[in-house]
């Protein structure tokens, strides 16, 4: 499979950054509906919130794309660095317990994700337009990448106990 | 993003408004993604397809789509699935479920529907772990796997080799992917729809609530990473599948068989459909 580079036309640049924002959004959703099952409401409120962020976001590419018509790509197709989308969190990185800065830390490498993906496409594209736009969208998660930061600073860090749990809901037999 | 692109159903229109109740970090939410975005991407109506399945945290899935579903009984997800494209040839017929309801519980089924070669399409997500019933050792669980009190000291026992298992019993496309990879689970999906015949395709998908190793799959597992498959040839494919230890993906076997279908039409009566179940 060829890589982000080799995007080559706006069209396509904005199928995948649409698809990056949407992907992230619905595994929010997905992770905050998990924390509502387990009652932890303060995660889950959390990740509802980076959803809404993400729904922003891909309103703006939506805005952006008017007019053009875009690829309707199949999930492989799409150019990623990795298996899933950047801005998708991987399922494994949560627990029922996780605290506010396991959530934060989460969306962090997400974001960071985004932005080293965006500056890759602005370094290596064959055309400018999407090179430029690229970079905007750099920016743009490098802008997130710092407010996360901030938010982290300001956030009590987890104890070390943090995963323990006195009455576990499942306990091996 | 323009209306072409966003015409047809998309992944999560194929999702029920319940509530997933796996536990966090569950692997089997990779499945349900990579299920949704196989069925968006062949553009199926969700009134065209039944999912099908048996009991265990992986058997819930069937709650968690918009689909025809089908929440059976242990180990006979198979059995409900081969009558259901029996009597309804036209439905896509999906059979999902976990290790041990698929290989120990409904093991047999599991070699015969191989044998039958319906057009129906069998995700199994395998964690090596019973996990509804709180973490005993499933037939893929490692034989010195010790956290269970019910086997402290392991099973002692071999491990199934679920695909060689269905290369051997005439399932004609095998191929296994993992769970931390939904859009590649998502291709071999559709591509295993779409094949006419039995189609397994086995998941790999972490239990982090008590196989919390197997997290560390997300760095181990890797592509077969050989020219020569997917293959026809039953022999080479369970060369490979007998030498590769477990953690390799991708499609690794596909034959072209003419799917199994009953000769008794739809409403010939009971007698007549049995009757080709004779085995």
């Amino acid at each position: 499979m060829s890589g982000p580079e080799t995007i080559a036309s706006v069209e396509e640049f904005l199928a995948h950054a649409y698809t990056l924002e949407q992907e992230s959004v619905d595994r929010y959703e997905e992770l905050a509906d998990v924390m509502e099952v387990h009652n932890n409401h303060d995660i889950a409120a959390l990740f509802r919130k980076f959803a809404g962020f993400g729904r922003k976001h891909a309103s703006e590419v939506m805005r952006l794309a008017r007019g053009r018509h875009l690829p309707r790509l199949q999930p492989w197709e799409f150019k990623w660095l990795d298996a899933e989308g950047p801005e998708t969190s991987n399922v494994f990185d949560v627990h029922y317990l996780m605290t506010p800065m396991h959530a934060l830390q989460v969306a962090l490498d997400n974001e960071q994700s985004g932005c080293d993906y965006y500056a890759l496409i602005a370094r290596t594209s064959v055309n400018a337009e999407v090179r430029t736009l690229a970079q905007e969208f750099a920016a743009e998660e490098a802008q997130h990448v710092s407010m996360l930061q901030r938010w982290i600073a300001d956030t009590e860090p987890a104890a070390a106990d943090w995963d323990e749990d006195p009455d576990p809901p499942q306990m091996p037999e | 993003m323009s209306e072409q692109a966003l015409s047809g159903p998309r992944a999560k229109d194929y999702k029920s408004e319940i509530k997933p109740i796996w536990c966090p970090g569950c692997g089997h939410f990779g499945v349900l993604t990579a299920l949704t975005k196989a069925l968006a991407a062949l553009q199926l109506a969700p009134e065209q397809v039944a999912l099908i399945s048996g009991i265990g945290c992986a058997s819930r899935i069937p709650a968690y789509t918009d689909l025809f579903g089908f929440h059976g009984v242990h180990g006979r997800a198979l059995c409900v699935a081969t009558g259901l494209k029996a009597a309804r040839p036209d439905l896509c017929v999906l059979v999902a479920g976990g290790d041990g309801d698929g290989f120990s519980i409904g093991g047999n089924h599991f070699l015969h529907a191989c044998r039958r070669n319906m057009d129906i399409t069998y995700i199994v997500m395998d964690n090596e772990v019973y996990g509804m019933t709180k973490g005993q050792a499933s037939p893929t669980t490692a034989p010195d796997w010790v956290a269970s009190k019910l086997t402290p000291g392991g099973t002692g026992l071999r491990s199934f080799q679920p695909a060689a298992l269905a290369v051997a019993a005439g399932a004609t496309f095998v191929a296994r992917s993992f769970s931390g990879r939904s859009n590649e689970v998502a291709q071999i999906i559709a591509r295993a729809i779409q094949h006419p015949g039995f189609s397994f395709v086995h998941v790999l998908s972490p239990c982090l609530t008590y196989r919390p190793e197997q997290k560390e799959w997300k760095h181990a597992v890797t592509d077969f990473g050989r020219d020569d498959l997917p293959t026809a040839n039953a022999a080479l494919a369970m060369q490979v599948l007998l030498n590769d230890g477990g953690l390799s993906t991708g499609l690794i076997y596909e034959f072209e068989r003419p799917a199994w279908r009953p000769r008794a039409q739809t409403g010939a009566g009971l007698a007549a459909v049995e009757e080709e179940f004779a085995v």
